[in-house]
């Protein structure tokens, strides 16, 4: 890869791009075929996959809205990352389909039988039909692509002339662009998540995929910049500053992202409803119990205590680390809330759940390098670029 | 895209300058001046003595209204069966969650680098001691028996009681406990150097008690070392109280098993309200502050009205959020008691309330979309105001959840009596008793804070006092 530090554009690409796509193509094909060996298995597994990087794409899109609606410094370096990862999204969106054909494997409201035989869920037909619940997985995806279009299209004319309209034209498409986030991101957690335990709802739920999308984003982040940085890319416009500050965020986020799991165990636990606890009875036994305890320990108490210091976020060894390792952590975290409706009695991997997650995420990557790449890798035209590459914290 | 090969170099990047933060382009000797000159004039105004009279008078039926209270029990105020909860642990809520926005803005913009949070945040956090004296005055006197209060304590006996540290009511007592000293202690790391300026420009006897304040500060270099350490530990230590206090109260609730209030998201739900109940607080006090003292519009300037004013806009929307995902989650569950409790509040005999409620925190502080009116002190001090009503009235709602309950034979109208509304208005007495006190004797701008945010600070600044006048 070649980059050329006078005008922040890529002369050669390297192969980051290529090798994704070869690595997504290769491992969507495989998962195909375990459509034919075991089609409830392969949706589950696609959906975990599918949940996992659209979190990610929303996380991109949610830091570029904030970074436009706080008149951040310190990110406008890092900006353009975010705002691949806002673009890659509508693409990731398409990957749905394979699960439109299977709604009939994954929710048991699809099952009129079923359906009609319980009280409850007879209620909740008017939400709980297939046509509504795909009219409104297109409205989510729309308005996703609709805010990442007008924020690029706006940040590319940026790029030609800077003007003070421009600059205001992203807050006002982020400020509005911000509630209609927050209700999507919400709703499609409802729909694609929740309703899989179609008699289970806790309010927190939506606040909950958000905040793991969030802390992943930022380890994506963090892994980008390293990337960069040890190819000798941005090495001197992206410093070990702006890394300090994404895993600040990132050890923020995962606080935030363990208080929504306490808020929600102990508010359930406390009160044992049946029809709350049912959830959590669910996770308890079996290979599942040692999954919460790798979630509970891994996922938070253990990065707290060890990404808590300042040198844990600015060595470069540590941050790739903890950035990888939450990225295994919000893979077991939706495992854990998606998986046990499939597999009830232990946990059960499958080769699915690996070339799913890793095909997507090869997809994933492609779009993601070919979108940073094809332009100036930072906002060349923002008058604040020069005091965030100057920032210290 | 090819695009990028004809789009401007780093070259015709214009420069950025930070936006100034004290307006009046006043020299650091200015500063001092300006905020010692309140605390060390002699003269006190009148309007001071005529506000201090009237919270005081206040204040003292407060206290006058405890002593009735623990001379008769708590039968004087309207909590009764079915609302055995009322005006009481509405207004401990309330002055719990104004007391907020003080630790959000001292600790919380503080680690996110706001700096335009150093001319406010020592008032706003003198506001959230005060509030958390508010606020623990309602459980200690509604225990019924005073001279048990201490059994909120876990504290040996020799009876061998132990209060349940399983009870929502007992995390209060810690989280609340632990809240003021780590607000307290910060607040007054804050004031160390402050208290110190004063003692070098007093003489006679105030010199003496601001030197014994000032804890024998000389701002050395050495000093400002480990005070900079200690300010960045307590606001790493404040940070998780902001969200964990609320979380704690809003328990209270949650834990119970009565719908309406048992619901996951009441958490984040509370610490969101919370934050905008106090920006709120913290927006009225600052525009009387501006008002009464016109060298503070220097610190606290119109952009700093108009950041608060967006705080109050996103937390505002957070509670609409959390009002909406408790509606539709009402509905979705499938539950009959849940979507009752819900359809109760927004049309049954206190859809007032209700609608208040939305109207002041959701409806409202959409005003501040246009920059127009969130630049207009004016309305942005009606605003505030409308805030602090929808917030009282938010925890009226949660709590008045209890007036229908399981058993409609039960079901009754909550009704106040002279002294629920007697102990409101005290303890509003005595909020603004302390706060006028502050006012008066403790500098309200954090000095020493303030410079350190001026151009002047940076160590690469030439004269900037003197070039911007040309500037401008």
């Amino acid at each position: 890869m070649k980059f050329d530090s006078t005008t922040y554009t890529f002369t050669d690409k390297g192969n980051a791009g290529k090798i994704g796509l070869i690595v997504g193509m290769i491992g969507l094909a495989v998962s195909l075929v375990g459509l034919f060996v075991d089609a409830g298995q392969f949706y589950f597994s696609w959906l975990v996959a599918f949940a996992f990087w659209i979190s990610i794409g929303l996380g991109g899109l949610f830091m570029t809205m904030v970074h436009h609606l706080t008149s951040a410094v310190w990110s406008v370096a890092v900006r353009r990352i975010g705002e691949a990862v806002m673009n890659a999204l509508p693409w990731m969106t398409l990957l749905a389909i394979p699960l439109l054909f299977g709604l009939d494997k994954l929710f048991i409201w699809t099952d009129t039988d079923h359906v009609a035989a319980d009280a409850i869920l007879s209620m909740k037909v008017g939400y709980l039909n297939v046509p509504f619940f795909i009219v409104r997985t297109v409205i989510y995806f729309a308005v996703w692509a609709l805010l990442a279009f007008l924020l690029k299209r706006n940040s590319l004319a940026q790029d030609k002339e800077w003007t003070e309209e421009r600059a205001r034209k992203f807050v006002v498409i982020s400020g509005p662009g911000m509630i209609a986030f927050a209700l999507t991101a919400t709703f499609f957690c409802f729909d694609w998540i929740m309703s899989l335990q179609p008699l289970w709802y806790s309010t927190i739920y939506g606040l909950w995929f958000f905040a793991g999308g969030i802390t992943t984003v930022m380890a994506f982040y963090a892994i980008v910049v390293l990337r960069l940085r040890s190819n000798n890319v941005l090495s001197e416009t992206i410093t070990v500053e702006h890394q300090h500050d994404i895993g600040k965020l990132l050890f923020a986020f995962l606080v935030f992202w363990g208080y929504m799991h306490l808020s929600q165990y102990l508010l359930i636990w406390y009160a044992n409803l049946p029809e709350e606890t049912a959830f959590y009875k669910d996770r308890w036994g079996a290979g599942w119990t040692t999954m919460s305890w790798i979630l509970m320990i891994g996922g938070f108490v253990m990065p707290f205590i060890l990404l808590m210091g300042r040198s844990a976020k600015r060595s470069d060894a540590s941050l790739m680390t903890f950035a990888v390792w939450m990225f295994v952590v919000h893979w077991v975290d939706l495992y854990w809330n998606i998986m046990p409706v499939f597999h009830t009695e232990t946990v059960v991997l499958s080769w699915m759940d690996l070339t799913t997650l890793v095909g997507m995420g090869g997809i994933f990557v492609w779009l993601f390098w070919m979108k940073f790449t094809n332009h100036p890798a930072v906002p060349i035209t923002d008058p604040k670029l020069d005091a965030s590459i100057k920032m210290v914290n | 895209m090819s695009a990028t090969t004809s789009t401007s170099t780093s070259a015709t990047v214009q420069k950025w300058k930070p936006p100034k933060l004290v307006l009046g382009n006043p020299s650091f000797h200015d500063v001092t001046d300006q905020i010692s000159g309140i605390v060390e004039r002699r003269d006190t105004p009148i309007w001071w003595w005529v506000a201090l009279g009237i919270s005081v008078s206040m204040a003292g039926a407060f206290f006058i209204q405890m002593a009735w209270l623990f001379w008769t029990g708590v039968g004087i105020w309207g909590n009764n069966v079915p609302v055995g909860w009322g005006w009481p642990i509405v207004n401990f809520v309330f002055w719990v969650g104004i007391g907020h926005a003080g630790t959000l803005i001292s600790a919380v913009l503080f680690l996110l680098r706001q700096k335009w949070r150093t001319s406010i945040n020592r008032f706003a956090e003198a506001m959230t001691i005060f509030a958390v004296i508010c606020a623990g005055i309602f459980p200690g006197i509604h225990v019924g028996r005073i001279w048990v209060a201490y059994w909120m304590f876990p504290i040996p006996n020799q009876m061998a009681m132990w209060p349940n540290f399983r009870s929502a009511l007992m995390w209060d007592v810690f989280a609340v406990g632990t809240y003021f000293t780590a607000s307290l202690l910060f607040w007054y790391t804050g004031l160390v150097p402050d208290w110190a300026t004063l003692r070098d420009r007093a003489k006679g006897w105030p010199k003496k008690i601001y030197g014994f304040l000032a804890l024998g500060w000389r701002s050395g270099n050495s000093q400002w070392k480990h005070y900079e350490a200690a300010y960045l530990l307590l606001a790493g230590i404040a940070t998780p109280l902001v969200l964990s206090v609320h979380s704690v109260v809003s328990t209270d609730f949650a834990t119970s098993m009565v719908f309406g209030w048992h619901t996951t998201i009441f958490p984040p739900y509370f610490v969101a309200g919370a934050i905008f109940s106090g920006f709120g607080m913290v927006m009225t006090l600052g525009i009387l502050a501006r008002l009464v003292y016109p060298p503070v519009k220097n610190y606290i300037t119109v952009k700093t009205l108009e950041l608060m004013a967006k705080v109050i806009m996103l937390t505002g929307m957070m509670v609409g959020y959390a009002y909406s995902m408790e509606m539709f989650i009402a509905w979705y569950s499938g539950n009959g008691y849940e979507q009752f409790v819900f359809l109760n509040r927004a049309f049954g005999p206190y859809a007032w309330a209700y609608w208040i409620m939305v109207s002041c925190n959701v409806i409202i502080p959409q005003l501040f979309w246009f920059k127009k009116l969130r630049t207009s002190i004016p309305v942005l001090f009606v605003a505030s105001i409308f805030v602090n009503i929808g917030m009282w009235f938010e925890r009226f709602v949660i709590v008045l959840t209890l007036h229908r309950d399981f058993l409609p034979s039960s079901w009754d109208m909550f009704k106040p009596t002279a002294f629920d509304i007697g102990f409101l208005v005290g303890s509003f007495g005595l909020f603004f008793t302390l706060f006028l006190l502050f006012l008066r004797f403790v500098p309200m701008v954090a000095m020493a804070e303030v410079k350190g945010v001026m151009p002047e600070a940076d160590p690469h600044h030439e004269s900037y006092h003197h070039a911007t006048e040309k500037e401008a």
